[in-house]
């Protein structure tokens, strides 16, 4: 391997590279820029980075700035799959990655995508962590050998015999990990391991990336917001924008937003708790299928509450919110929304003053245009009132969205897509607003701007329940803290007390990095404004 | 209403390798064709029952089955009330109810209802994933057997995606669930991108997935999931063996 000197002001001083005299390289980009066909904005600019044998680096970066285009470009996706043009060089083991077949390049890289689901090939566990070895015409003892070593290193050996649409979130991602950790390739890429689930999980998913770091020689690259729980592992951290890398962590984008109503320091309540109740539930009980998911749960809510609705992945927090506008009918007991009973009420009457915002942007986006999109709720009446427009301009304006309004809903970034989803709710003046997961892959500028659009709906005297998995939001912005355990209410306090009550019942994962006890002594940082300060440098 | 999908089990049916088992469905099957005895299927319809019972399969609450066995009801009556060769047994205003009538009733209803039943022992007993694996082993290409898998897997969840998306509509105050001449219209419309769009996505990502394990580097590939091939299973071939050539011999004496 010729050693390359990579050119001055980049990365090669600190982190990445200074690792690499020790050891083998095996990934080397110089000077690599790609622009996707039909767009003019480069998705890489001028990245150089090399990887060695034993590194741990963790890319970090807004949502957009080309972090999973460089992880499919190591494994050679890009150039095979995509149409674009290239600049620059990037080697994988030595070969060409530009025109290497992606077989090749896999010998070196294991790529993990973002959701677990949509990468599995087959039904089952045992099927999926063969699937890999089994192109490879490797002989039935050796496949066996090698998948029960991939799933005791992510310490599922328990999951073997398991349907892979029975697992929990937490543990298709495991298997994800595992069938690529099978092939035992050279360098490991983790694209957002942990941005579907819960704080216990993610946790989990966090050390199973060390055992892989204790166990073997992999380098192991991961890309992640969530730099509070890799800090204690040590990683070299590497800041993205724009396509480019930008050095360090320290250089990754600090938000530039600043919330109107101020930022609570920690879990206190500012307002006092409203008698009027906006929606009720009683002894609510659903069932999906033949699941039990909620199990008599009551629960209340009134005008301006900020709730934050936590709980395991499973444990009923999207049926709970589908109940609350109707679209899952109770089993037995009763919802009632704005005085009307949801059993007798059709849902689109209900959405009328009721917003629901999904998990998925992509599953709400119905008009052509932005504008459309956004005013679809108004209804034509309000559509010609100059005061319902005007709050919409305002909104768009608020939200980074002025000047997009003719252009298609699909052609916005997703971080952009999620605040139009957020406005095109908002402009109805909604009473109730249902929010799933709605932070989920947003990067903090965005996680920003859309809070700050939250807090004013809420200061209007808006009701909002919100599913987050978060735990830095939930002090930050909510009134009231329900946690769900197994589709029963286990947790429901105003936020002040939301600490104590989640330490007592052991679920010390739901706090706050800097409140959780033994993992902060051990780190000793204080709690981050944007978690990329709390990296150590090394 | 669940749809009319594999059954997990353990019963001998289950236990049964897929192939066999669908050698059995296709060969009686034909074989009813060929036969034109007016009783020949009611041997194979009440053995078909009784299978299902010891097999612990249910039908009852199944999507469409009931409907599937309503045909064979519905053709069993076309015959009795629409044949009039044959001498006249009882008459109707206008309709006349003929022995031939009869028979032909039995033979085009049982038929059906036979066909019906056997694939309903080989879909509610046989495991899809086994079956594509079994195949697969048997010489299938195995692109053509992924392709299968990957149906399995894809189609019920873009079937969520699209209960999602319906939900989104509804949540942002379409009115889709009002009953009116133009609400699938506006229902397809308004579908399809968003599942289009995610549909897209599933599928850049399942091909990334494959191609960075491999899959189609080779021309052929190992198996770790065997099939078991018993000697149970060996015998219900021999005997498929007999019966259809047996069947076929006695058939064209007829």
């Amino acid at each position: 391997m010729p050693t390359v000197n990579l050119p001055a002001a980049q990365i090669a001083t600190d982190g990445v590279c200074a690792t690499t005299g020790r050891h083998d390289t095996l990934v080397e980009v110089i000077g690599l820029t790609y622009t996707f066909d039909g767009t003019t904005r480069p998705a890489l600019l001028d990245v150089s980075l090399r990887i060695g044998a034993g590194d741990f680096l963790v890319i970090t970066g807004p949502s957009g700035c080309g972090k999973s285009t460089l992880a499919l470009a190591i494994g050679g996706f890009l150039f095979q799959q995509y149409a674009g043009t290239t600049t620059g060089s990037i080697t994988v083991s030595g070969k060409d990655a530009r025109t290497a077949p992606v077989f090749e390049i896999s010998d070196t890289v294991g790529l993990v995508q973002q959701d677990p689901e949509g990468q599995f090939c087959t039904l089952t566990v045992r099927d999926e962590l063969a699937f890999g070895l089994e192109n490879r015409c490797l002989p039935r003892a050796e496949i066996a050998d090698r998948i029960s070593w991939a799933l005791d290193i992510v310490q599922a050996p328990h999951l073997m015999d398991r349907e892979l649409k029975q697992l929990s979130g937490g543990e298709k991602q495991k298997v994800a990990i595992a069938s690529v950790m099978a092939m035992r390739p050279k360098v490991l890429i983790l694209d957002e391991p942990t941005s579907n689930l819960d704080p216990q999980a993610t946790a989990d998913i966090f050390e199973v990336i060390e055992t892989i770091r204790e166990a073997t020689e992999m380098a192991v690259v991961v890309i992640e917001h969530k730099l509070g729980y890799l800090a204690p592992y040590g990683p070299d951290v590497i800041g993205m924008r724009d396509g480019s890398l930008t050095g360090d962590a320290d250089d990754a984008p600090v938000p530039t937003r600043r919330f109107p109503h101020g930022v609570r320091a920690d879990w206190s309540t500012p307002r006092q708790p409203p008698k009027e109740r906006v929606v009720v539930t009683q002894d609510l009980s659903v069932d999906l299928g033949d699941r039990p998911v909620l199990n008599g749960v009551c629960f209340s809510a009134g005008p301006g509450e900020f709730i934050a609705l936590m709980g395991d992945n499973g444990s009923g927090k999207t049926t709970l919110l589908r109940a609350l506008l109707g679209l899952q009918r109770p089993n037995s007991g009763s919802v009632t929304v704005l005085g009307q009973d949801t059993a007798h009420t059709p849902v689109s009457k209900l959405a009328r003053q009721i917003g629901f915002v999904f998990q998925n942007p992509n599953h709400q986006l119905f008009a052509d245009t932005v504008w459309e999109e956004a005013t679809m709720a108004l209804g034509f009446r309000d559509a010609q009132h100059d005061l319902a427009t005007c709050r919409v301009h305002d909104l768009l304006d608020r939200a980074g969205l002025a000047g997009r309004d003719d252009d298609h809903p699909y052609r916005l970034s997703y971080g952009e897509k999620r605040r139009l989803n957020l406005i095109s709710v908002l402009c109805a003046r909604p009473r109730l607003l249902l929010l799933d997961e709605i932070l989920i892959g947003q990067d903090p500028d965005n996680v920003d701007l859309l809070l700050d659009l939250l807090e004013t709906a809420a200061a209007g005297g808006t009701t909002i329940v919100m599913v987050n998995h978060d735990p830095e939001i939930t002090p930050r912005f909510a009134t009231r803290l329900v946690f769900l355990a197994a589709g029963r209410v286990i947790i429901d306090v105003p936020v002040a007390k939301g600490a104590a009550a989640l330490r007592d019942r052991g679920l010390a994962a739901y706090l706050p990095a800097g409140t959780r006890g033994r993992l902060a002594e051990s780190t000793r940082r204080p709690k981050p404004r944007h978690a990329a300060d709390s990296v150590p440098a090394r | 209403m669940q749809p009319i999908a594999y059954q997990p089990g353990n019963s001998a049916l289950h236990r049964t390798h897929p192939l066999v088992k669908a050698g059995w469905m296709v060969s009686v099957s034909v074989l009813l064709f060929l036969f034109r005895q007016w009783a020949a299927p009611l041997p194979v319809v009440a053995l078909s029952l009784l299978l299902l019972r010891l097999s612990g399969l249910r039908l009852r609450g199944r999507r469409g089955a009931r409907l599937l066995l309503l045909t064979s009801v519905g053709l069993a009556f076309t015959q009795l009330l629409f044949q009039d060769q044959g001498s006249v047994l009882a008459r109707l205003g206008p309709l006349t109810l003929t022995d031939t009538g009869l028979r032909d009733a039995v033979y085009v209803g049982g038929r059906f209802a036979a066909v019906v039943l056997l694939s309903f022992l080989f879909v509610l007993s046989t495991d899809p994933n086994d079956l594509a694996y079994a195949l697969m082993r048997a010489g299938l290409p195995y692109r053509l057997g992924f392709a299968g898998i990957t149906a399995l897997r894809l189609v019920p969840m873009f079937e969520q995606e699209a209960e999602t998306v319906y939900q989104a509509q509804l949540a942002r105050g379409i009115a889709l669930d009002r009953r009116g001449p133009r609400r699938w219209l506006d229902w397809v419309r308004r579908l399809l991108m968003p599942v289009l769009s995610s549909a897209l996505t599933k599928v850049d990502m399942l091909a990334v997935s494959m191609e960075g394990r491999g899959f189609g580097r080779m021309p052929h590939r190992t198996f770790l999931r065997t099939v078991p091939f018993t000697a149970r299973d060996a015998a219900a071939l021999v005997v498929l063996a007999l019966v259809t050539v047996g069947g076929v011999a006695l058939a064209l004496q007829q």
